[in-house]
């Protein structure tokens, strides 16, 4: 019985665990290459669903609703790198920081006025079904769905920025912007497509996680913070860590919230962000950066 | 010279308000609630039930009051379900010149925030939908003289015995208690809590909180789950009731789900869908026409907002069948006079024929050691409700039969 808890707490949380991982993700891709980081991703996940719930109400099917919502993610994504992150770059401030917080909370205005405060659920075509995975544990092909798509969208990302002209571009930005301009690379844009895909990865987390938790304007305020955690205790620079860090931190919470109560659920993430920057700054799976001045 | 002319404008507009309140035939009522938000269900539907009662007195010219016709002029006021805004719009009602009664409050924070401005200026007030125990129990100690505020919902202690009640029908022995953090859901866990005890057919294997805003609620469950229970008998509102039912299919956890009434919230139906079947909870007016009224009353709702389902049936009825109450208070006492209004409505001597009950004598004078003198509802008034397909029926045929007849 105890093993059969354990398993299916773990299991529950590392579907959750998989969504953070994607979130911190989506940070990683901009910091790769503009050292900025979007701090209303979690407003991008929350839209998107929005959008999204809106073209499946229209009486669309599911493969019309997820491109739809993937290319307004990354149409967002692409509008707060404009208004937000652009001209703070171009200054060589920290500017980012605030505008990319104030973006966030106009998007949960808009959003509280335009599909209102209530929380609502998210059809999908993938059964919510439990099914029975052996010892007891059970496994909704809901949740299934979020660590496939999760997988699938990170070898995707991998595969662009190997084997496209476009994706060795971002690369050589994020490496050394500097030898990527004069190789005549424009970092600017480089980064416009980071914020993109970026936008499109936290569209795709709105989209596998909606059905589970249903949708609603503060969908993603709890969300963001840890996958914040994660990128940061998985290293800015890592995209294989955050992976295993998100899923790690789902299933730690799971286990807090079942052993020592369900308050206790957040500690688990706090715990390990303090370790992290207290002990390795750059993150478990992060190189030491040389700042040459 | 500023001043002057100030004061002189002023004068003239209080003159003018006076002469309006006094000239005009009309019982002024206000109606607040949650008209936006998580809790727009409910206020909305109270506020629309309440709405089609006016409509239909005010078409029949009104209604007979000392030989004249009087018509009701409503207010209304969304309160977002914020206690603080609840106090500002008790404040601004508490100042309104002529303004009779209010009806209204859905959730037990806004009614503790609000009320004491009502009662302090001795303003009729008909809590309806709130069912927190706390909302009456306020005036208990201390002990308030002359109390204004009234209520027509089934209160949280008639809710919680009848969960109870219904746990024990279906034979359980071991139930876990799940409950949300606020007020409304401690408060709940407590009744429940007592109950069980004072009953002893029952053991608590389980008992754990939840957050507004939680979505994962498989640890409670588990540990419900391991500990054996037959039935999470649970106090929340709706969108937290749905992840809980959600939940309880994932991890293969098949046992009824029964608590208050705030199982029959449509964003609970709507989040947990086919998962919420089964949910059993107490209602005081069910959406189907098993009798006249009821019929009339669930026709004339869809029609009058175009809807084919009414999203909170509790809500709108009760708000229609308060605004019948007032109406007939006002009647007996022959004037807008709150404090006559207040006199009426502790001795109603003609029966009221609303949609939910016939209502005799449903309040008496107030005594402080028995606040039930300004509860309408009775055990016998409420029935326990079941989803079924995304609507909320009988559980139990003998209670359909029994309204039917009556």
């Amino acid at each position: 019985m105890q093993w059969m808890i354990i398993g299916q707490m773990a299991v529950s949380g590392a579907a959750m665990g998989f969504v953070y991982a994607l979130v911190a993700y989506g940070f990683q891709m901009t910091y790769a290459t503009s050292k900025s980081i979007n701090f209303g991703q979690g407003e991008l996940v929350m839209v998107s669903a929005f959008i999204s719930l809106s073209v499946a109400d229209m009486g669309l099917p599911y493969g019309v609703v997820v491109p739809v919502g993937l290319l307004s993610g990354a149409l967002l994504g692409l509008f707060v790198e404009r208004v937000a992150v652009r001209f703070a770059l171009v200054q060589k401030t920290e500017g980012w920081i605030l505008m990319t917080i104030i973006v966030g909370l106009f998007a949960v205005s808009a959003a509280e006025n335009i599909w209102g405060k209530d929380e609502r659920p998210f059809p999908t075509p993938i059964s919510r079904e439990a099914l029975d995975i052996g010892g007891g544990i059970s496994v909704t092909p809901v949740e299934l769905s979020v660590a496939l798509g999760v997988i699938l969208v990170m070898v995707l990302v991998e595969i662009f920025r190997r084997w496209t002209l476009l994706g060795k571009a971002v690369d050589a930005v994020s490496a050394d912007r500097d030898a990527a301009e004069l190789m005549g690379i424009s970092a600017t844009n480089a980064i416009a497509i980071s914020y993109a895909l970026s936008g499109a990865v936290a569209a795709l987390a709105g989209i596998l996680v909606a059905p589970i938790t249903s949708v609603g304007p503060t969908m993603a305020s709890a969300l963001i913070l840890k996958a914040f955690s994660v990128a940061v205790v998985a290293g800015l620079q890592s995209g294989s860590g955050v992976a295993l860090v998100g899923i790690s931190l789902g299933v730690l919470e799971s286990l807090a919230s079942f052993y020592l109560g369900s308050g206790w659920r957040e500690t688990p993430g706090l715990v390990l962000l303090i370790l992290a920057l207290a002990l390795k700054p750059n993150g478990i799976f992060g190189t030491a950066t040389i700042r040459k001045v | 010279m500023k001043t002057v002319t100030v004061m002189v404008l002023a004068g003239a507009l209080v003159g003018s308000i006076a002469f309006d309140a006094q000239a005009a035939d009309t019982f002024k009522l206000a109606i607040t609630g949650p008209f936006s938000g998580g809790s727009a269900p409910m206020g909305g539907s109270m506020r629309d039930g309440a709405k089609l009662a006016v409509a239909q007195i005010n078409e029949q010219g009104g209604f007979e009051v000392g030989g004249h016709k009087m018509k009701v002029e409503l207010i209304e006021r969304d309160d977002e379900a914020k206690n603080e805004r609840g106090a500002l719009i008790a404040q601004e009602l508490a100042s309104l010149e002529g303004l009779s009664a209010v009806i209204g409050s859905v959730n037990t924070g806004v009614v503790l925030a609000g009320d004491k401005f009502l009662q302090e200026k001795k303003i009729v007030k008909i809590i309806t939908p709130a069912a927190g125990s706390a909302s009456m129990t306020q005036w208990v100690n201390p002990p308030a003289q002359d109390l204004y505020i009234f209520r027509f919902a089934a209160a949280d202690g008639i809710q919680s015995a009848m969960v109870v009640e219904e746990a024990g029908r279906l034979k359980f022995t071991k139930v876990a208690v799940l409950h949300d953090a606020t007020n409304y859901g401690v408060s709940g866990r407590d009744d429940l809590t007592r109950r069980i005890l004072a009953e002893g057919k029952m053991t608590i294997v389980a008992t754990d909180k939840f957050n507004i805003g939680d979505k994962d609620m498989s640890a409670q469950l588990l540990r419900a789950k391991a500990a054996g229970a037959e039935a999470v008998l649970i106090w929340g509102i709706g969108p937290e009731l749905a992840a809980v039912a959600n939940d309880m299919a994932k991890i293969g956890f098949k046992v009824p789900l029964i608590g208050g009434w705030t199982l029959s919230m449509s964003n609970f139906i709507d989040n947990a869908g086919k998962n919420g079947d089964g949910a059993m909870m107490p209602q005081t007016f069910i959406e189907e026409p098993v009798t006249k009224a009821a019929t009339a009353f669930i026709e004339s709702y869809h029609k009058a907002y175009g809807v084919s389902r009414i999203p909170s049936p509790v809500s709108a009825a009760q708000g229609y069948d308060s605004v019948l109450l007032l109406a007939a208070a006002v009647k007996q006492a022959g004037s807008t006079d709150s404090t006559k209004i207040r006199d009426a409505l502790e001795d109603l001597r003609e029966p009221v024929a609303g949609v939910i009950a016939t209502w005799k004598k449903p309040y008496a004078k107030w005594d402080a050691a028995h606040p039930e003198t300004h509860e309408a509802f009775r055990r016998e008034n409420v029935i326990m409700g079941m989803i079924n397909g995304g609507h909320v029926g009988f559980a139990n045929p003998d209670d359909r039969a029994r309204l039917g007849n009556r």
